[in-house]
């Protein structure tokens, strides 16, 4: 039996809830994860917004405290004594902990976005050339080329190699994951995974010229049986 | 007994007033004043705010709605580039700049900066060269590219219009003055402090200030060079980061952020020096824990250079190096945090008063706290991968630049006030345009931070609806125009006190450095007397020291020779060792700076005869201004001293201008590392580069003109060690020889540049190697004139063992010459040998 | 040999970290362009090795530097006021500089140098 009052604070946080999903939500909100590279940088952000949290309002607070606090009389040494604390407590134990946690959390999961060598299922390759102002994209086993659209199979990793014919341009599907720079004469590869089918909207990022605001792509994640279908009608 | 005491402070004041006056009318163009042009820098810096800030609106209004025409592309894309690059470079960093001009001098008990001349010279470079970039919007054709202005967008290929060219040339003209005025900041810093004044006893802010000016000294001649090079690239051809030629444009990103990140520390520190300078004084009380901020500052000062790949974390670098930068950029967030928790200390362990400045800087903390705590978020390298170039950015660094200057800098206008125009702002405007400019801003930058999350990139001129960017987007733009009306009160409040305010007392808010102590609004020259710095707090520990000071009780209260002094004091401990001499007015810094705007203006009208003759024209000039200096007589007619005084430092072997040069070299230095480290960084990771199968410079083709280089050195400075000896014989003779060897190794240099088979504009290779010998070949034209102009003023009896002081200077410039020449050797020459490329 | 109260010493520790950050960016670079090690070694490469071995050598010459200063804080004699701020200050900026090479050098051990 659940007490009244607390099935009605249960429907609040579902409320409250609820809304905050609907905020995130959005065909390019990094905050509604599809791929296990999005979904580390969006937990990570919620555990970091809540610590920034909590240290924004405590260190505003104590300011405001020591602004009207009534001051009390101590003799030089105390007085000493209390700003030591402050400084080594405040200044550098709480940062260095911070800094360590995130560090020791963040560098490893970092890595495990690199497109590593795995074992087993090999990832797609899929070349994307970038141009001013739209997006080439080549697959190399199949011979296929599209423009400003990119068909996946669902749930298999994919690298993207991804290069530019003339500026700099940042191919980027936020749903997915982070971006990564595309540079004229390199080959930068970012891996991706769609656990889902569906579509998720991408864009250019890096700042590169004219239409930059309109350099805006489709990423169609399909079943794997369905994507091989996709193949074969495309294959020449 | 007082009216005695009246009559001399008056008969004292009359005489320094004669020797330190303005002149008015016309005239006034040649003033060199450290207090009037203080003042013109930040009036200057605040009519450019006014045009960044009419530009951010337009760019709000622009992103208020979806699919908003109001602004095509190309005007949108001017503005936020013009917006950045203004609020950047011509307001943040002069602002601050022309605040230490006027404060510093003051607050270390001298007269004035050391270069007065180069304080006009850096203020000249700075209007004219904001007055050219401003005038390209008002012609249609401003930047474009971004305000970081990357390659290749920003090359001739992508960007054929003279925009990109009135960057780079309007921003390496700026550059030059602040880093003319951070070498003079450098130098007066440690130099001109007051008798006494040891390095433990110096304010704060002055401590900020040293740091943040040698941050500039070394942090834009990266950008300096880079511009140079993209500049190069655009007019003549030469391949620096065209990919195709062997170039690479990822370099123009590290040097861009080499400088980049850096410089938001120099606007910090400054910033935060105000912090450190108010808080004490509304705490009334000493600061808490004077040796962890000097610690924090020397700190950051070092660690913020570690940081500048982290704007180049999506590039594809190796992720071990990404980590090397991420952990770089969480560990400079601990110094800062030091300074947070000091200025938190010394509140709580005092009386705090809230007066008007204190609530500036209540809004500083909250919004700067709030910007350092996103700042560490996007150190971590995977959450940068998904925010980096969204308006997640945008947010984080409005947080920063304006929590980290704007708002400290308002509390500090707020407090000299008083002593600019001796007079009071008022409580009730000034609490209005607080309130209206912080929830402006909370309002306009929070759920930006939002709107980065929900997937906007940054500069993209318009959206559409339906992706749940509109709602952030018009809360955005709301917030924005209430932010402008509250800036619009303050500057308002700020206009109406010079009129209504009431008169200030003397020294309105208590507080404890010696700035205060010359008068309100401030006499020229500062101090009738300089006294000596007994403590921390001068003027908490010694009230009557404004009296004396008046009086002429300390140093230096003579007038009658009728030149402009300062005490020359040990770097550390202030001992008393020299007096320096001062120049007074001049028109050079006008005419210099005048020339260069015609070099400036003719290179982007591609005229390049103007442009070479209006450069020969300003080397001349200053050529004319090192001529001006020393024992000439219109720079020093009376050389009388007092019994018990120090020399002059014309007659002893250190002085302003040797330091001076100093400081120059390490900034001349930092360009050449840059060079340097393009050269190997294309070397290694330029994916076209091509070096030919065999070297367009044999190793010994250079051989010769190293031998005349190391020559003419080693003989220089057995110059200055006879002249050391006090044994200096033919030396006129000497210089002309030195000077001749100069000329024999340029000569050397211009044969091997014209006939090295190089093809500067089909390799990067060959154009890396043009620029290092067109480098070396100016350092040795310079070098060369400056020996023969030596000799010139032994003739004239400037220059001798009475007088020996100025080789030392001419020295340390050859011996730079000289280890640029060999390092080129050893790395453009001998290091191809050795990796078997040549 | 400086002496421990000579104003370099307060920047010295910081320009030494300056130089290794420049040489670890730059070795890991040249190493990465030339003979990148293969990425299923892990962090167990010789450029790895290289890496480590070099912020071991600046981190302990780091904290001897501390030690020198500190020890002259302790035992010299009182000195100037100027001495007895600097010297201090000195030996917390070596630790300073040591703590960062250490801090920022330890993702060597954990990562491999290329991808």
């Amino acid at each position: 039996m659940v007490a009244p009052w607390r099935g009605r604070v249960g429907h609040g946080f579902v409320a409250v809830a609820y809304i905050l999903l609907a905020a995130c939500a959005g065909p390019q909100s990094t905050l509604a994860p599809a791929g296990p590279a999005a979904r580390i940088a969006a937990n990570l952000w919620w555990g970091m917004f809540i610590v920034s949290a909590v240290v924004l309002l405590v260190i505003v607070g104590l300011w405001l405290y020591a602004l009207y606090r009534t001051p009390c009389d101590h003799d030089a040494v105390t007085l000493r004594r209390i700003g030591q604390r402050w400084i080594i407590g405040g200044g550098i134990i709480l940062p260095s902990v911070s800094v360590a946690v995130l560090l020791a959390f963040g560098i490893p999961l970092g890595h495990r976005m690199l497109p590593l060598p795995l074992p087993g299922d090999q990832p797609l390759r899929i070349d994307v050339m970038a141009h001013q102002w739209r997006w080439e994209v080549r697959y190399p086993d199949h011979g296929i080329v599209t423009n400003d659209r990119l068909v996946i199979p669902a749930g298999r990793a994919i690298d993207f190699h991804v290069g530019s014919a003339d500026v700099i341009h940042s191919f980027w599907v936020p749903r997915l994951g982070g971006k990564i720079d595309a540079l004229p004469g390199r080959t930068n590869v970012l891996r991706l995974r769609a656990d889902q089918p569906g579509e998720y909207r991408g864009q250019c990022a890096e700042f590169c010229g004219a239409e930059h605001a309109h350099m805006v792509f489709v990423v169609e994640a399909l079943d794997a049986a369905v994507f091989e279908d996709w193949v074969k009608t495309r294959k020449p | 007994m007082n009216t005695t005491a009246s009559e001399e402070q008056e008969r004292l004041h009359a005489g320094f007033h004669a020797v330190w006056a303005n002149p008015r009318g016309w005239r006034a163009l040649s003033l060199v004043n450290h207090t009037t042009l203080g003042l013109r820098f930040m009036g200057t810096a605040v009519v450019f705010f006014l045009i960044g800030g009419l530009l951010a609106m337009l760019v709000r209004a622009q992103l208020a709605l979806p699919n908003q025409r109001l602004l095509d592309h190309e005007l949108y894309n001017q503005a936020f580039t013009m917006h950045g690059t203004v609020m950047m470079f011509l307001f943040a960093v002069p602002m601050l700049e022309g605040l230490a001009v006027y404060l510093i001098p003051k607050m270390i008990g001298a007269r004035d900066l050391v270069f007065p001349r180069l304080t006009a010279l850096g203020y000249w470079c700075y209007l004219f060269g904001g007055l050219i970039l401003i005038s390209s919007l008002f012609l249609g054709i401003a930047p474009d590219s971004g305000w970081f202005m990357y390659t290749p967008l920003s090359s001739n290929v992508y960007s054929p219009g003279p925009n990109s060219d009135f960057w780079l040339l309007g921003i390496t003209f700026i550059e030059i003055s602040a880093l003319a005025t951070a070498v003079e900041l450098v130098v007066s810093i440690l130099r001109t402090r007051t008798a006494d004044m040891s390095l433990d006893r110096m304010p704060l802010f002055a401590w900020y200030i040293l740091g943040m000016a040698l941050m500039i000294v070394v942090g834009f001649p990266p950008l300096i060079l880079g511009s140079i090079l993209l500049e190069l690239e655009r007019a003549a051809g030469l391949p620096f980061f065209d990919v195709t030629r062997g170039g690479d444009p990822v370099l123009w990103q590290h040097l861009f952020w080499l400088f980049g990140h850096p410089e938001v520390y120099i606007i910090f520190l400054p910033a935060a020096g105000i912090v450190s300078t108010l808080i004490p004084v509304f705490a009334q009380r000493p600061i808490v824990g004077y040796r962890w901020v000097v610690l924090s500052i020397i700190t950051t000062s070092f660690l913020s250079f570690g940081l500048w790949v982290h704007h180049m974390f999506t590039v594809g670098i190796p992720h071990l190096a990404q980590a090397f930068f991420s952990a770089a950029s969480m560990l400079v967030a601990i110094p800062t945090a030091i300074q947070i928790f000091v200025w938190l200390a010394t509140l709580w362990t005092g009386r705090p008063l809230f007066r008007l400045p204190m609530l500036w800087l209540v809004g500083f903390l909250v919004v700067f706290v709030a910007g350092g705590l996103t700042g560490v978020m996007l150190a971590l390298v995977p959450f940068n991968w998904q925010v980096h170039d969204t308006h997640f950015i945008v947010a984080h660094m409005h947080y920063v630049l304006v929590g980290g200057m704007f708002f400290p800098m308002v509390a500090g206008l707020y407090y000299w006030l008083p002593h600019v125009s001796g007079r009071m702002p008022s409580e009730r405007l000034g609490r209005w345009g607080f309130w209206l400019t912080f929830v402006g801003f909370n309002l306009t930058f929070l759920i930006m931070h939002w709107t980065g999350l929900l997937g906007m990139p940054r500069r993209i001129y318009t959206y559409g609806a339906g992706l749940g960017w509109d709602l952030p987007n018009l809360v955005s733009s709301i917030g924005s125009f209430v932010m402008a009306i509250g800036i619009a009160a303050v500057l308002l409040d700020i206009a109406l006190h010079f009129r209504f305010g009431r008169i200030a007392p003397p020294n309105p808010w208590n507080a404890d450095t010696l700035e205060w102590a010359t008068g309100t609004p401030p006499r020229m020259y500062n101090f009738a007397s300089q006294p000596g710095c007994a403590t921390r707090h001068p003027l908490w520990d010694q009230p009557e020291l404004p009296e004396s000071i008046a009086d002429g009780k300390h140093w230096l209260s003579i007038f009658d020779h009728g030149r402009r002094e300062t005490l020359g004091t040990d770097p550390v401990s202030g001992k008393v060792r020299e007096i320096f001499h001062l120049p007074g007015n001049s028109w050079l810094p006008l005419l210099i700076a005048l020339g260069l705007a015609v070099v400036c203006i003719s290179l982007l009208a591609r005229s390049y005869a103007i442009a070479a003759l209006a450069a020969l024209a300003s080397v001349t000039i200053m050529l004319r201004w090192s001529w001006v200096n020393g024992l000439h007589p219109a720079a020093l007619a009376d050389l009388r001293t007092q019994l018990g005084d120090p020399p002059l430092h014309t007659h002893t072997f250190d002085g302003p201008g040797r330091w001076g040069m100093g400081v120059t070299l390490i900034a001349n230095a930092s360009l050449f590392l840059a060079l340097l480290f393009g050269w190997f960084y294309l070397w290694t990771v330029a994916p076209h580069w091509e070096a030919p199968a065999a070297s367009p410079l044999p190793w010994f083709v250079l051989l010769p003109a190293g031998l005349l280089v190391t020559i003419a050195t080693l003989w220089l400075r057995r110059i200055v060690a006879s002249l050391h000896r006090g044994t200096a014989a033919n030396l006129q003779m000497q210089f002309w020889g030195v000077a001749g060897l100069g000329l024999a190794y340029v000569a050397v240099l211009v044969q091997v540049l014209s006939t090295a088979p190089l093809s500067a504009t089909l390799t990067a290779h060959d154009a890396v190697i043009t620029v290092f010998l067109v480098y070396l070949l100016l350092h040795g034209a310079l070098a060369s004139i400056l020996a023969a102009l030596q000799a010139l003023r032994v003739r004239r009896g400037y220059v001798g063992p009475h007088a020996p002081y100025e080789p030392g200077v001419v020295g340390a410039w050859w011996l730079y010459t000289l280890l640029t020449f060999w390092l080129t050797y050893i790395c453009v020459v001998l290091f191809p040998v050795g990796w078997g490329g040549g | 040999m400086l002496s421990p109260s000579h104003p370099l010493q307060l920047a010295l520790g910081l320009i030494v970290w300056s130089a290794w950050f420049v040489a670890i960016y730059g070795a890991l670079s040249v190493g990465c362009a030339l003979a990148p090690p293969d990425a299923e070694l892990g962090a167990r490469t010789w450029l790895n090795g290289l890496l480590a071995a070099l912020t071991a050598l600046t981190f302990a010459w780091l904290v001897r530097q501390a030690v020198v200063c500190l020890h002259a804080t302790r035992t010299g004699t009182a000195g100037s006021p100027q001495r007895r701020f600097m010297m201090p200050l000195s030996a917390s900026l070596y630790v300073v500089a040591a703590v960062s090479t250490l801090v920022i050098g330890l993702p060597v051990l954990g990562l491999p140098p290329c991808p």
